[in-house]
């Protein structure tokens, strides 16, 4: 029987699919050796030489060199010796079918593995000649064929079955080629201190994508954060991570927006705020406080009362009292009447986890230092657990913002609707000043920025107030008054 | 952190959960360490060490030396933890599981299931297992397989003094019945243990002690330091083993397993039992089971052959699975395709 052979498109690593001959280097009929250069075969990725695994003949080139790409396994071209003829090389093509590993045209199979019918015709049969083996090893009846039709030298393989029994699974990797695995490496171990059930690659994958775990509710096994809860917080694909090597072209990646909806909060400070920097004619009057009395008095009663007691709280107090002796700015609007209030309740914007909340300090005017405290911890304690109730936030006569402990020196804020004005608090500055003699000396200067709503409050009334709030802040003795 | 070693951690985290609790009492042969002998109790102490002080601290009611009969202290155990009692029973080895098996596997494990989940079994078996320590075949015994193939049991193996701390800690808070396997050969190692009163580790969450992305470790108790050493010294070239530690073979922490082995493609399971219908075995068939698509090599198995345990020194250390019996199967991994 003639040796008749399959050419097929070859599969160079797991992703290639398909490919094309670029060129073939021998032509129909052509007589090639071992190791000869038989064409080029191009992929998406690489462009390739196939060098000829035996001697023979090119007998019959079925796809010629072009861009037409064809899938891994097609048949390009059958090689045969000089003795088939041509009536057993059409029989062989018309019977033959691809296949679409490498491995099963290794193994020899006569027509591929997975075939559904029986082989054709047995003529046809594309298999090197299997060569008798003899020996007395124990060696199952399939793995002895598999190493008869791959010619396998059984010496050197030790029989991994039951007293040395050399099974399929020995000979097969006998015959693949010596692993060279990509190898990725040691990792890190992320340590489980915290508390915190969570499977180890769950932490990995929260560590590599910076997630905190601390927020997550776990859906895996007894409630334990797994590996899909993490996965279900990274954001859309992450292209491309890793640095680019020096000198290579900055390639843009896909930069497709992440899509967060309006959560509860967001919505509500979203539409009150649009709707008061819509409605309300804003206007601002900025002041500039020396704070060095306030530092140093704030500190020794912080001693003396046994609290610790915030600058914030400070000035949450100071425009309290400020607020009592100007009723005509402690309002809140409702249509077209204005609403006074004899004493101080102070919104304090506090950024909680959920986002911005202002919860309010009733009635500030009227405690001691010591009382806010207590009163703005408990609030911010309450917010940052994200347990503030109605009853917490419902009202309001003057708020504060403070950016200052972020590095922020001035801003201004927008009021927060029925309320008719709001303080904006920066950061405490070191500032050159001229003392009386012309002298330069520094003092700490917090900037105020106060938001006043025009239809309930006039400049003069603001600045009035604003002038009160600073002596206040100059003088804080006169607080504990 | 207080450093201690691996029986100090047994001994303080019952001395700790007796003070708290009074209804835990101990049992067992000889934990008194002493009783009748002319130097009277503790004078000799337990064999090994795993109960010392507690006599004196708890006294003869709570702290109690049984008769040379693993059946009643387990029955013993059994009723006192129907009664209200948490029993802490101590087997000296665990081979002698053989003569009280029947209170373990027909009693202990059975009663919430057959009571209708009306009765509570807060019992803890404590039991020294392992071989290399040259104590031949009925004294070197590793017998988690029998134990985790009983449904009703909770069967633990720390390898570390301070999993010996969160884990019998949860053991003995537990209202169902526990088996605390603590390997012989570990007993004298040192670690770093949590000073918390409250630390405990939950059962079914295994420990990753090594991170990699090439090859899967799986072992428990004593085997798992060689793993951890092998680990260290292939990643040295570059290659990286994720070692889990199972803690608990039941519950078995399969996420753990399944979510590394999607990683990596290839698994070592290192086991000290005999091979056959085993907690290796099984292992590798989970994996074949529910992780065959990841593969990249078979699994492989590193555990003793199925012989008994061979008294010479020599045999003992070539029956053990050893550091290099680990190495190889990593590497054979690493050969296939």
């Amino acid at each position: 029987m003639a040796d008749i052979r399959p050419f097929c498109m070859p599969k160079w690593g797991i992703e290639m699919t398909e490919g094309n001959i670029a060129e073939w280097m021998v032509k129909e009929g052509e007589a090639f050796t071992k190791g000869q250069t038989i064409c080029l075969i191009e992929t998406d990725k690489i462009t390739n030489e196939v060098e000829a695994e035996y001697d023979a003949v090119a007998r019959r080139i079925l796809i010629g060199a072009g861009d037409e790409a064809h899938p891994v396994g097609a048949l390009l071209a059958v090689f045969a010796d000089a003795a088939a003829t041509d009536a057993e090389i059409d029989a062989f093509i018309a019977s033959f079918k691809p296949a679409d590993t490498q491995v099963a045209a290794k193994r020899g199979d006569a027509a591929p593995a997975a075939a559904p019918e029986p082989v054709a015709a047995p003529a046809a049969a594309p298999a090197p000649t299997p060569k008798k083996i003899e020996t007395n090893r124990p060696i199952s009846p399939e793995a002895l064929k598999l190493a008869e039709q791959h010619g396998v030298d059984l010496g050197p393989i030790e029989g991994s079955g039951r007293n040395g029994r050399i099974t399929f699974q020995d000979v097969y990797q006998a015959i693949q080629p010596d692993a060279r695995p990509t190898l990725k490496g040691p990792a890190t171990v992320y340590d489980e201190s915290d508390k915190i059930f969570a499977s180890p690659l769950a932490r990995r994958l929260a560590a590599l994508h910076g997630i905190d775990l601390a927020g997550l509710t776990g859906t895996g096994a007894r409630g334990r954060i797994s590996k899909a809860d993490v996965l279900a917080k990274v954001p859309a694909p992450a292209a491309s991570a890793g640095p680019t090597p020096l000198g290579s072209p900055f390639v843009p990646v896909a930069n497709s927006p992440q899509v967060v909806p309006f959560d509860k909060v967001r919505r509500i400070v979203a539409q009150r705020l649009g709707e008061a920097k819509r409605e309300i004619p804003h206007f601002y009057l900025k002041v500039s406080v020396a704070a060095d009395a306030l530092l140093a008095l704030r500190k020794t009663a912080n001693l003396v009362l046994g609290v610790k007691a915030s600058v914030n709280d400070y000035i949450v107090w100071a425009s309290s009292k400020a607020l009592a002796r100007h009723p005509d700015v402690n309002v809140q609007v409702h249509g077209e009447s204005v609403h006074r209030f004899a004493h101080a309740d102070v919104a304090i914007a506090v950024a909680s986890p959920k986002g911005l909340v202002t919860p309010i300090v009733r009635q500030a005017d009227r405690m001691r230092i010591d009382q806010i405290a207590a009163e703005t911890r408990r609030l911010i304690d309450k917010a940052q657990a994200g347990r503030l109730g109605f009853e917490d936030m419902d009202g309001g006569t003057f708020s504060v913002s403070n950016l200052g402990m972020m590095g922020i020196e001035e801003f201004s804020a927008i009021i927060n609707p029925p309320q008719a004005a709001i303080l904006a608090v920066g950061g405490v500055t070191r500032q050159a000043q001229e003392e009386d003699d012309g002298s330069i000396s520094f003092a700490s200067r917090i900037a105020l920025t106060l938001s006043v709503d025009h239809r309930a409050i006039d400049g003069a009334a603001g600045a009035s107030f604003l002038a009160t709030l600073k002596g206040l802040i100059e003088d804080p003795e006169t607080l504990f008054a | 952190m207080a450093r201690m070693m691996y029986r100090d951690a047994v001994v303080s985290t019952i001395a700790e959960e007796m003070e708290r609790d009074p209804s835990v009492v101990m049992l067992g042969e000889d934990i008194v360490g002493g009783m009748g002998t002319p130097g009277g109790p503790e004078a000799i102490g337990g064999i090994w060490s795993t109960s010392t002080g507690l006599f004196g601290k708890f006294g003869a009611d709570r702290v109690i030396d049984t008769p040379i009969s693993e059946s009643a202290i387990i029955g013993a155990a059994a009723g006192l933890a129907l009664s209200g009692k948490r029993p802490i029973a101590e087997l000296m080895f665990a081979d002698f599981i053989g003569v009280s098996l029947d209170q373990i596997w027909n009693q202990l494990a059975k009663f919430r299931y057959m009571f209708g989940g009306k009765s509570r079994c807060p019992a803890v078996i404590r039991m020294a297992y392992g071989a290399g320590y040259n104590a031949a075949a009925q004294h070197s015994q590793s017998v988690h397989q029998i134990l985790t193939g009983m449904p009703g049991l909770k069967v633990v193996m720390p390898s570390t003094p301070a999993d010996v701390k969160g884990l019998l800690r949860t053991a003995i808070r537990d209202d169902d019945p526990v088996i605390f396997l603590e390997h012989k050969a570990l007993y004298g190692m040192k670690g770093e243990v949590p000073d918390d009163p409250d630390f405990t580790i939950p059962y079914g969450h295994a420990r990753l002690a090594r991170a990699g992305q090439d090859v899967t470790i799986i072992s428990s108790g004593l085997l798992l330091g060689f793993c951890e050493a092998v680990a260290d010294k292939l990643a040295a070239e570059g290659i990286g083993c994720d070692v889990i530690d199972l803690r608990t073979t039941s519950p078995l922490d399969e996420e753990t397993i399944l979510d590394s082995v999607e990683v990596t493609g290839r698994v070592v399971v290192v086991d000290e039992a005999p091979p056959r219908c085993g907690l290796a075995g099984d292992i590798c068939a989970l994996i074949a089971n529910k992780a065959f698509a990841s593969l990249k090599a078979p699994p492989e198995a590193v555990t003793p052959p199925h012989t008994p345990i061979p008294f010479a020194r020599e045999l003992e250390s070539a029956y053990l699975p050893s550091a290099d019996k680990i190495e190889a199967a990593v590497r054979k991994t690493l050969s296939w395709r």
